[in-house]
């Protein structure tokens, strides 16, 4: 008797209790009240949404509001971008060329490059740049370089003094710290529509999604920067009798420079990776092709473009890193070098003004010369390919996901979406509990009766439920690969390309691929979000697995243990922390992805989402359904979260 | 930081020098480019607002600078292409070509200015709001006919012969069952923003079918290529014209006719219409003067024009390329289309 309490003490227990009961009631009590609502009707929160559209649309032409605020903040942003557009992308009207013509862009881009860091690094980006367009894509390139970086110039604008200011004062962090967990659980297909009704489809609109997309990472990586100095030297000017500003400026943002230069980094490449879908609401540059290969079902076009997104994310990863790293080691440089260094920078100038007037005068140096041009053979190598995959492993795919579906997708789908509504309510709020603790648990009951309130229950489920499966793969191939990463230097070097182009390739490319191999079906959604999401956790258990103390595995080794025994006793436990944060964030990569299934056939909150931004009618229920995207995420992100510091007595 | 200072000062110094030399004309643009224009700020990007104010002053001669909306089928790319450089041949204009979603989203940006000309619109009437609002007004039809509706793979029709009896569906519901659908047939619904009316057909006749959203086009011709070379029976949305009915055979599902235009009064008992597919503008370009304006109010072509066009381009050839082959075989349609505009 005592161990049987016992046992109901301990949460697994429980939690398989609470499965077994709901999977048992939701078998009995299959198709009631699942509160299914077809596409083409409202429930009253998305008739009263479809109002609200409906009404602002109306004012967008004479309201206050629009013609003092807000239009005037779109005229602003999109002549800001603009301005580099000319330079760089957009002939002037009348004209053949831009301000600049390729070769004049790519020997100005390599000068900059080559002041922040170093001059291999310059010849690297301007190979890039010529490889980008080899692929027959410059222009769109160039356009899709200006956009961002006029976005990252105008998130900088506002992030840095934000997140300074977060890093002096804990107060003003813990107002911002909602707005920035929230933003970070955003997927971003869900802020499209709001912005385009408001800013009208176009470059302003995709400039503020991607804005929405990147400040909040770089909020918090530059208040990061910022709190974690060393107290010492800020102590030492005070004490010295600084003012405050004087502390700021003279000590604390010359010391976590090149922190801030990492966040410059990172929004920089938070706003490229939003590039694909930001042309969904008319962003110009590489994503219009992507989107288009996937209306035309042209794999090859989208390959091009994708590889050339890849191209552009390496050179401007790799060049802001290197300006972090210059500007750690700049300091001890010898004098001579500095000198050889300066010299080097005024011969590159040269070539550059040189490179500006040829590009302006010269045929061959001002429009991407089309003997350079590799487009075609690329895309239909890529056709090819894609093809071959589809003839050779087709008839795999297909059975493969019939019988996955029969088998694990539709029964899970049962429970969750094809049972009466208030059994899963209570059923999820209830592993809330038990997982993540009393708080959390009011919290999930809270934000689960809203979605029930947006009236797109049924279709949050359907969306739940291939999250669900779709972190399932993404943790079991993170862990098996991750472990096998984090073991063998080998297998990590073989992995990292893969990893890499899984990272920077939008997920829009291998759309068509997957529809291809797998029809449209909600598998190929779940397959979209496994490839999307595994490269991510993969690295996060490899690095954990790599951390742990060498003398601990050894030390097992000695004793006997067998490498399964080392793997499963000491480094998956010790790496557990990093593991589950690693689990968390895919989590969060699934569900930005599974929405995008919607337009390979998977139905759900992601379908709702597009087909509201194109039929007026539905509008009401594309806004509903990126509430209740939100809502779901917010949900999941807490669940996953679990106990904040009781979570070790749990496992053991 | 001094040394980081001196430089960054050199590079701006530079920057600002090659920019200066950049912008003082010259070269490439003006032996390529027209006479006049020397605007270097007022660059009209392909997405941006680009507004018409700017646009009517350094204009050559008056046809002036517009947009055009381009839509993801293949049909309305064949179209549009053909538009727009005949626009560009014949009348000198410039037109910028955007891509961008069906109906709400272009009707934005028409009201916003990025773009004039829709010249293929399948939705009777839902730009209404617009119109209203004096944003965009019905320039008439192109002269292609639209027809949707529910299509099998020609086996089936070979096979099952009375299978194209809409309202007998029912009988071979069983066929079409996938793991998709559970325990009903799939019905493979056309993507968002097309004329959709299936969940009301499936609903009036009581129909045991499921809807699955396709999402787009590409995931629609996907089942139909699989259904026709696999023999698998798939009952999916398509329409005419549509290039690809002349590769892969599909076989229309027939309901009572026609008795509605507007998707929202369909009662799902009738069929969808035959649409005479309507050409849209923005009010600035009607309003204009230009030559473009009755370009657009000319431009009409059939059926069998625009497969034609479409076919090429399927085919392998870029939009540019089959649009030139179709202006070049078809003087006589282009010198009606021209008539008024002055041009020849």
């Amino acid at each position: 008797m005592v161990k049987i309490a016992e046992a109901l003490h301990r949460r697994w227990v429980q939690a398989v209790i609470v499965l077994v009961v709901w999977f048992a009631t939701a078998t009995v009590l299959k198709g009631v009240q699942t509160q299914e609502l077809s596409t083409a009707s409202d429930s009253p929160f998305t008739a009263f949404l479809r109002e609200v559209a409906s009404t602002i649309r109306g004012n967008r032409a004479d309201s206050p509001i629009f013609l003092y605020f807000l239009n005037p903040i779109r005229a602003f942003i999109s002549g800001f971008i603009e301005i580099f557009m000319g330079v760089i992308a957009v002939p002037a009207k009348g004209d053949v060329i831009p301000m600049l013509g390729w070769f004049g862009a790519m020997a100005v881009i390599g000068l900059i490059v080559y002041a922040t860091s170093t001059l291999r690094m310059a010849l690297f980006s301007m190979f890039m740049l010529l490889l980008c367009g080899m692929l027959g894509m410059w222009l769109l390139t160039m356009e899709t370089l200006a956009m961002t970086i006029g976005a990252v110039v105008l998130s900088l604008a506002v992030a840095l003094p934000l997140g300074v200011w977060a890093g002096l004062s804990d107060r003003v962090m813990s107002v911002l710290r909602p707005w920035l967990d929230l933003a970070q659980v955003l997927p971003t297909l869900v802020y499209l529509a709001p912005l385009a009704l408001v800013f009208l489809i176009g470059i302003a609109s995709a400039t503020i999604a991607t804005m929405i997309y990147s400040i909040p990472i770089c909020i918090r990586i530059t208040a990061h920067a910022i709190k974690s100095l060393r107290d010492g030297p800020i102590e030492a000017a005070q004490s010295a009798g600084s003012t405050r500003w004087q502390v700021l400026t003279k000590v604390q943002l010359p010391m976590a420079k090149s922190t801030i230069i990492l966040a410059i980094n990172q929004t920089t490449l938070a706003a490229l990776s939003f590039v694909v879908i930001a042309a969904l609401i008319g962003a110009p540059g590489l994503g219009k092709p992507v989107i288009e290969a996937l209306t035309i079902r042209n794999v090859g076009d989208g390959v091009v473009a994708g590889l050339a997104v890849v191209f552009l994310a390496i050179m401007l990863d790799r060049s802001t890193a290197a300006a972090v790293n210059r500007d750690k080691s700049g300091y001890a440089a010898a004098e001579a070098v500095k000198v050889r260094r300066r010299i080097g920078l005024a011969i590159f100038a040269v070539f550059t003004v040189i490179a500006i007037y040829l590009s302006r005068f010269v045929l061959w140096f001002a429009v991407f010369p089309e003997s350079l041009d590799f487009r075609e053979p690329i895309a239909n190598a890529a056709n090819a390919l894609s093809e071959w995959i589809t003839d050779t492993f087709g008839f795999l795919t297909v059975t493969g996901s019939e019988q996955f579906t029969l088998f694990v997708l539709n029964p899970l789908q049962n429970v969750l979406a094809n049972s009466p509504w208030w059994l899963t309510l209570i059923a999820i709020t209830a592993l809330a509990f038990i997982l993540a603790g009393r708080t959390v648990g009011i919290l999930v009951f809270i934000l689960l009766a809203l979605v029930m309130g947006t009236g797109l229950w049924n279709d949050t489920m359907l969306t739940l439920t291939m999250i669900l499966i779709a972190t399932g793969f993404v943790v079991l191939i993170g862990i098996v690969l991750g472990v096998w990463a984090g073991r063998s230097r080998r297998v990590e070097l073989f992995l990292k390309p893969f990893l890499d182009a899984g990272q920077t390739m939008p997920a829009f490319v291998y759309l068509v691929p997957v529809l291809a191999l797998f029809g449209p079906t909600r598998f190929a959604a779940i397959v979209l979000g496994v490839v999307y999401a595994s490269p991510f956790v993969i690295r996060v258990v490899a690095d954990g697995v790599r951390k742990v103390p060498r003398e601990t595995v050894e030390a097992a080794v000695a004793s006997g243990s067998t490498n399964l025994q080392v793997i499963t006793k000491v480094q998956l436990p010790i790496s557990r922390r990093s593991i589950l944060l690693g689990v968390n964030q895919g989590l969060i990569f699934v569900l930005a992805v599974v929405v995008i299934g919607g337009f390979v056939g998977a139905g759900g909150l992601g379908y709702l989402v597009i087909v509201g931004q194109s039929k007026p009618e539905l509008a009401g229920k594309g806004l509903a359904a990126g509430i209740a995207i939100v809502l779901l995420g917010v949900i999941l992100d807490r669940i996953a979260q679990g106990r904040p510091q009781k979570s070790r007595q749990g496992v053991h | 930081m001094k040394r980081v200072g001196k430089g960054a000062g050199l590079m701006v110094a530079l920057a600002t020098a090659g920019l200066a030399l950049a912008a003082c004309g010259g070269g490439v643009n003006s032996d390529a480019g027209s006479s006049s224009s020397s605007a270097s700020e007022s660059s009209s990007s392909s997405a941006s607002e680009s507004s018409s104010e700017s646009s009517s002053e350094a204009a050559p001669v008056d046809c002036g600078s517009w947009g055009v909306a381009m839509h993801a089928w293949v049909g309305y790319t064949a179209s549009a292409q053909v538009l727009s450089d005949v626009a560009r041949e014949k009348l000198g204009c410039d037109i910028t070509q955007t891509q961008l979603d069906e109906a709400s989203v272009t009707y934005d940006a028409m009201e916003a200015g990025s773009v004039d000309v829709i010249i293929e619109d399948w939705g009777g009437g839902r730009w209404q709001e617009w119109v209203d609002r004096g944003a965009i007004v019905e320039v008439g039809y192109n002269g292609n006919i639209g027809l949707i509706g529910m299509f099998v793979p020609q086996w089936m029709c070979d096979e099952y012969p009375d299978i194209t009896d809409g309202t007998k569906l029912n009988e071979y519901a069983e066929l079409f069952v996938t793991p998709e659908s559970g325990d009903k047939g799939a019905w493979y619904e056309g993507p968002p923003g097309y004329t959709t009316i299936g969940e009301k057909i499936i609903e009036a006749y009581d129909l045991n079918f499921k809807v699955i959203n396709t999402g787009s086009e590409a995931a629609l011709i996907d089942v139909f290529t699989k259904g026709s070379e696999d023999k698998t029976a798939v009952l999916g949305y398509f329409y005419e014209p549509q290039n690809f009915l002349a590769q892969v055979p599909l076989c229309r599902i027939n309901f009572p006719a026609n008795d509605w235009t507007d998707a929202a009064e369909a009662s799902g008992l009738t069929d969808y219409p035959e649409t005479p597919l309507v050409k849209l503008a923005t009010l600035s370009l009607m309003d204009s003067g230009s030559p473009f304006a009755v370009l657009v109010q000319n431009f009409e072509w059939t059926n069998e024009d625009q497969n034609q066009v479409a076919a090429n381009i399927e085919g392998g050839m870029t939009p540019e390329e089959a649009a030139a082959e179709w202006i070049a075989a078809h003087p006589d349609v282009v010198a009606k289309w021209l008539e008024g505009t002055g041009a020849s």
